[in-house]
C-alpha cells in the first residue's frame, strides 16, 4: 500500500468519524508485510507471511472514549463500526483519563529506519534461513532451534487536530537457541538492519553458552552474586521500564507507585532510559500515537527516577506534560537503553568472585507489582564462577527477589552493549551485563 | 444464519491446488470483540474492535507454509496463497524430513455455542454501571485497610471460522465468549500490600455475569486480604508438612505440568526455542508420573467453557484426552503433523488464536479428575498443614520440571482444622513430587479462565484449566520475602 492510499484511508474514516458526530478522532493506519522463519531440531519448520492492513481508530464525543482496531480492506465495515461506537457513547459517563488531542508539533523525521536489503529479503529469506542453518551448524552443538522475522511496516497518523505523519521502517528480530548434552544456550537481537555478520554472533553466542554448559552440577540456593546477561536484564528492566508508565502507576501495576520523580530509587550505576530517537533499535519512531514529537529521556538517571513516561491524558490527570509516549489510549514504552559501565566481562567476572552467570530467564511472574516481589525461572546455561573464573555450570534456579532490591544492588554494569528482542524481551533493549550482589535464589524443595 | 467470505476460503484452497501445493488449508478466521474498562469505578473508555482476515497453509515438497492477509479481496487472498506456496518452495532444500500429515476422518459440519442472554441485547449502560456499583462495594468493604486501587475489566466477543482444506474439511463455527476481570490492591502501609488480579471468562453470553456473582465475592475477597495483612503469621518452613492444595492452583498445576508437556509437537522439539521442551519424551507413554489419584483430562467439548470447540482447525472431531491415567502418562495432545509421526491419530488439539496464527498443538480445557472427599474429610486427618486457596506469582521451568506457586490467601490445619491465616507460603516442587504425593482430592470440581500462550508469534487461545482441592503428603514449604 502507498503513503498516499494510507494518508487518504485515514483521512476518510476520520471524516466519516467527524461527519457521524464525533468531536475528536485519530486514525492510526498501518501496512505490514512480514516473514519469519522459524527452526526446530536444525531445519525450518515453518515459514509464515503476513500482510496487514489495519488502522486504530481513537474517538471522543462528550469526553467519553471509545475506540477500535479494525481491517481497512472494506471502508464500509470501518463506517459502521464508528456509527455503531457513536450509539455507545451515549451509554457511558465521560472517561476519568479524558484530555484533549494535543495539537501537533513540527515533526522532526528519524532517518535511518528501513534497510533496502531488509526489505528485500522478505521477498525471498531462503539466503538468510540458509546462512543460519550453516553458521548455527559451525559449533559443537547438538541441534538448534529459533527464528527469524524480517518486517516492513508503514505507519500513518491523521487526526482531528490536523496532525498528517507518516513513517516507513524495517526491523529484524533472531533468536537461536542450541543445545549440547544437558546444555543449552540462547541469544537474540533486534536491529532495523539486516546484518549477517551479526545474525552469526547470534549464533555463536547461542551454541557457546549450550557448550559450556553441557555438563551441570547442583548449586545451592540462597543469596548470591549474579552477573545478568543482556538477555536476563533486558527481561528484567522490560518489566521495570513498563512500570514507569502512567498507566501502569495509576492502575497499581508498578513499584513507582509510591515514588515520586527525584527520589533514588536504584544505585546511581544505574540509568535506564526510554530511546525511541535510536534509530538502531526497532521500537524507534519520530512521533507517538498522539501526533507528538518523539524524545529520548532518563527513567532512572543515577539511580534517581527522573521520568514518569505520559501521553496528553495521563499527564492532565496526574500532573506534569506528556513525554511523547502516547500509545492510542495508555502511554508506552519506546526502546529501553541502558547505560553502558566501564567493565570489561572478566573484570565483571573479577568483581563478582564467587556467584553465577545467568544467561536467560522465562516466566518473571510478581506476587506483588506494588513491593516488586517476583520469581523468574533461570533457562540456558547459569555458569558457576568461583574466584572469578567460569569454573562449570549450574542445574536450574530461579530468582526470587524483589526488583527494588535488585536496583539496588547493582554493583557495576559492562562496557559492552547488547540488543536484545525475543519473546521475554517484548520492547526492544539494549544493555550491557550487569552485576548485582547477594540475589536471592530458589530451587524446588522435593 | 450468514457466513461471509466462504466462497475465498473455497477460491484460495483451488488456488493452492492449481499451484501444486500437496495439501492446502484455508482459514477464514474472525474475532468481533467490545469492552470497557474502568479504574475505580470510573469508566476510561470502551472498544469496538474487529480483527479478520484469511489463513492459508500449504504443504509444498515437504515444506510447510503459512500466509495470512487482513485484506479479504479476492486479489490479495490468492496472493497470500503464492506467498505461502513461494515460501514452503524456496525453503524445502533445507528440510530434513518432510512434513506429512496423518490421514483423518475430517468434519463437515457447522456449529454454534449458545449465548443465552446475548451481550447486544443488554443495555451498554448496565454494563458501564456494573464497575461503578463493583467499586462502591468492595472500596467500602474495610476500614482498616485500604484500597489503594481497582481496575476492572468487561469484554464480549464472537470468534467466527470457516475451515476448508484439501483433505475433506469443511467446517462453520460460532462462539460467543464473555470475560470479566480486575485487579484489586488492598494497603496498610504499616503492614504492606496485597495485589489479586483475577479473570473471569466462558463461551456463552451476559448470563455469565450473574454466575460470577463477582459484586458478591470480592467484597468478601477484599475483607479476607486486610486480615491476611492484619492476622497473618508466618507459614511453616521448616519441617515437611501435609499441604491442600485449592482448586484454583490444582487448576494452574495440571495446566503447566500435565497439558503443556503432554503437547507432542513441544515433546518433539518444534516449540525449543521458545515455550521449550518437555520433560515427556516420544517414549515415555506408559511411564508413572503419579498415585492412582492424579488423573488429568483435556477436553474441548465441554459447553460452556472457554476452551470449546467440536472440531479443530485441522478439521478433527474433538473429544476428552486422558493425559495422565490414575498417575500413568497415557496419552499426548496431538493434530496432524505429530500424529503422523507418533503413528497415530490426531485428537484435535490444533488451535490458531486468530487469522495471523498457523494452528499449532493446545490444550482446551484441562482439569484434574475430582475423587470422593468433603473437603472437611480431605483435612480431617491433617495434624499440621497447610491450605493454600489461591496464587499470585508462579512460574515452571521450560520442560515442566520445576514449579512454583506463591500463596495469596492461605491458613493453618491443625488437628484436621482449618486456623488462621499464613501470609505468602510459596508451594515449589517437581511435577513428579506433586503428582506421586497426592493422596485425595475432593468433590468440588472447579474451573478456571486463562489464555494459554504459545507459538511464534506468540498465540494466546482461551482456555479453561480446574480441579478439586487435592492433598499432598509432606511438602516441605518456603515462603516469600
Amino acid at each position: 500500500m502507498s503513503r498516499e492510499m494510507l494518508i487518504e484511508v485515514g483521512e476518510k474514516i476520520k471524516q466519516h468519524a467527524l461527519k457521524a458526530g464525533f468531536e475528536e478522532v485519530a486514525v492510526m493506519t498501518y501496512s505490514r508485510e512480514s516473514v519469519m522463519v522459524k527452526f526446530a531440531n536444525g531445519e525450518p519448520s515453518v515459514v509464515q507471511n503476513w500482510t496487514d492492513r489495519v488502522a486504530g481508530v481513537y474517538l471522543v464525543k462528550g469526553q467519553r472514549i471509545l475506540g477500535t482496531d479494525i481491517p481497512i480492506h472494506n471502508l464500509d465495515q470501518v463506517y459502521k463500526t464508528i456509527d455503531s461506537l457513536l450509539t455507545m457513547h451515549e451509554k457511558i459517563p465521560p472517561s476519568m483519563l479524558y484530555a484533549p488531542l494535543p495539537s501537533p508539533e513540527k515533526h522532526e523525521p528519524l532517518p535511518g529506519l528501513v534497510d533496502q536489503k531488509l526489505l528485500k529479503a522478505i521477498e525471498d529469506p531462503s539466503p538468510v534461513s540458509e546462512a543460519i542453518v550453516e553458521s548455527a551448524n559451525r559449533y559443537k552443538i547438538d541441534t538448534f532451534a529459533g527464528m527469524v522475522q524480517l518486517t516492513y511496516e508503514q505507519k500513518c497518523l491523521v487526526n482531528s487536530k490536523d496532525a498528517q505523519l507518516v513513517e516507513d521502517s524495517t526491523y529484524l528480530k533472531v533468536y537461536l537457541r542450541s543445545f549440547a548434552g544437558d546444555g543449552s544456550g540462547q541469544w537474540s537481537l533486534g536491529s532495523r538492519r539486516l546484518d549477517m555478520k551479526k545474525i552469526e554472533e547470534v549464533a555463536e553466542t547461542a551454541s557457546r553458552f549450550a557448550y559450556e554448559s553441557r555438563r551441570q552440577e547442583e548449586y545451592p540456593p540462597g543469596k548470591t552474586n549474579i552477573l545478568l546477561s543482556p538477555m536476563v536484564a533486558g527481561n528484567f528492566f522490560n518489566y521495570i521500564a513498563d512500570m514507569a508508565t502512567a498507566s501502569s502507576i495509576m492502575m497499581g501495576f508498578s513499584i513507582f507507585m509510591n515514588k515520586k520523580p527525584g527520589e533514588r530509587v536504584a544505585t546511581e550505576k544505574l540509568t535506564l532510559l526510554d530511546d525511541p530517537r535510536n534509530p538502531e533499535l526497532p521500537g524507534s519512531t519520530s512521533f507517538d500515537d498522539e501526533g507528538l514529537r518523539t524524545y529520548s529521556k532518563p527513567i532512572i538517571e543515577k539511580g534517581v527516577l527522573s521520568n514518569i513516561l505520559h501521553n496528553t491524558k495521563t499527564a492532565s490527570k496526574m500532573g506534569g506534560k506528556s513525554t511523547g509516549n502516547a500509545g492510542m489510549i495508555f502511554p508506552r514504552v519506546w526502546n529501553i537503553n541502558i547505560h553502558p559501565g566501564d567493565h570489561s566481562f572478566e573484570e565483571l567476572l573479577a568483581e563478582m568472585k564467587e556467584g553465577l552467570v545467568v544467561t536467560n530467564n522465562w516466566y518473571t511472574r510478581l506476587q506483588n507489582y506494588i513491593e516488586g516481589t517476583f520469581s523468574t525461572i533461570l533457562r540456558d546455561a547459569i555458569l558457576i564462577v568461583k574466584n572469578g573464573e567460569i569454573v562449570g555450570a549450574a542445574k536450574k534456579l530461579r530468582i526470587a527477589d524483589s526488583f527494588p532490591r535488585i536496583l539496588q544492588n547493582i554493583v557495576a554494569l559492562g562496557k559492552e552493549t547488547y540488543d536484545m528482542y525475543w519473546w521475554e524481551v517484548e520492547t526492544p533493549t539494549r544493555t550491557p551485563y550487569i552485576l548485582v550482589k547477594e540475589v536471592g535464589t530458589s530451587k524446588h524443595t522435593a | 444464519m450468514t457466513w461471509n467470505f466462504e466462497d475465498l476460503v473455497v477460491k484460495a484452497v483451488s488456488h493452492g491446488e492449481k499451484l501444486g501445493a500437496t495439501y492446502v488449508e484455508a482459514r477464514y478466521h474472525s474475532i468481533s470483540r467490545s469492552g470497557l474498562s474502568a479504574r475505580n469505578g470510573e469508566i476510561i473508555g470502551a472498544e469496538k474492535s474487529f480483527s479478520q482476515g484469511i489463513a492459508v497453509r500449504v504443504i509444498v515438497d515437504g515444506s510447510l507454509g503459512f500466509a495470512s492477509t487482513s485484506s479479504l479481496t479476492q486479489e490479495d487472498v490468492l496472493a497470500t496463497v503464492e506467498k505461502a506456496y513461494k515460501k514452503a518452495k524456496s525453503h524445502s532444500k533445507l528440510q530434513k524430513k518432510p512434513i506429512v500429515f496423518s490421514e483423518e476422518r475430517l468434519g463437515r459440519v457447522t456449529y454454534e455455542a449458545a449465548a443465552k442472554v446475548k451481550p447486544e441485547d443488554v443495555d451498554f449502560q448496565e454494563k458501564s454501571n456494573y464497575h461503578k456499583e463493583l467499586w462502591k462495594n468492595v472500596s467500602t468493604a474495610i476500614s482498616q485497610a485500604k484500597v489503594a486501587t481497582m481496575t476492572s475489566f468487561y469484554g464480549e466477543s464472537l470468534e467466527e471460522k470457516i475451515i476448508v482444506n484439501t483433505d475433506g474439511a469443511y467446517i462453520k463455527s460460532r462462539i460467543p465468549r464473555l470475560s470479566l476481570g480486575y485487579n484489586v490492591v488492598v494497603s496498610l502501609p504499616s503492614k504492606g500490600v496485597i495485589q489479586r488480579f483475577f479473570s473471569h471468562a466462558a463461551s456463552g453470553g451476559y448470563e455469565l455475569i450473574n454466575q460470577w456473582n463477582v459484586h458478591g465475592y470480592l467484597p468478601e475477597d477484599v475483607k479476607t486480604f486486610e486480615k491476611i495483612l492484619l492476622e497473618a503469621t508466618k507459614p511453616p518452613v521448616d519441617t515437611p508438612v501435609d499441604v491442600v492444595v485449592g482448586s484454583e492452583i490444582v487448576g494452574l498445576m495440571v495446566h503447566e505440568s500435565c497439558g503443556h508437556p503432554s503437547e507432542a509437537d513441544r515433546i518433539l522439539g518444534r516449540e525449543a526455542a521458545q515455550a521449550g521442551k518437555s520433560f515427556i519424551k516420544p517414549n515415555m507413554l506408559g511411564e508413572r508420573i503419579g498415585s492412582e489419584y492424579a488423573t488429568v483430562i483435556d477436553d474441548p467439548t465441554i459447553p460452556g467453557s472457554n476452551g470449546f470447540y467440536l472440531y479443530d482447525d485441522e478439521g478433527v472431531p474433538a473429544r476428552p484426552r486422558y493425559l495422565y491415567k490414575n498417575g500413568i502418562i497415557n496419552e499426548f495432545l496431538h493434530n496432524r503433523w505429530t500424529a503422523s509421526i507418533f503413528n497415530t491419530h490426531s485428537n484435535a488439539a490444533a488451535r490458531a488464536m486468530s487469522h495471523e496464527g498457523e494452528p499449532i498443538v493446545r490444550m482446551a480445557n484441562t482439569y484434574f479428575a475430582p475423587g470422593d472427599h468433603t473437603f472437611e474429610e480431605l483435612i480431617e486427618d491433617i495434624k499440621f498443614g497447610v491450605y493454600i486457596k489461591s496464587y499470585m506469582e508462579w512460574n515452571i521451568d521450560d520442560e515442566r520440571w520445576s514449579q512454583r506457586y506463591g500463596g495469596l490467601e492461605a491458613y493453618l490445619i491443625e488437628n484436621g482444622e482449618l486456623k488462621g491465616l499464613v501470609r505468602n507460603p510459596v508451594l515449589e516442587l517437581t511435577t513428579k513430587t506433586f503428582y506421586s504425593s497426592v493422596d485425595a482430592a475432593d468433590k468440588n470440581l472447579a474451573f478456571y479462565a486463562g489464555t494459554c500462550g504459545k507459538g511464534e508469534p506468540m498465540q494466546g487461545v482461551p482456555v479453561w484449566f480446574g480441579g478439586p482441592n487435592v492433598r499432598v503428603r509432606n511438602i516441605k514449604l518456603r515462603v516469600i520475602g
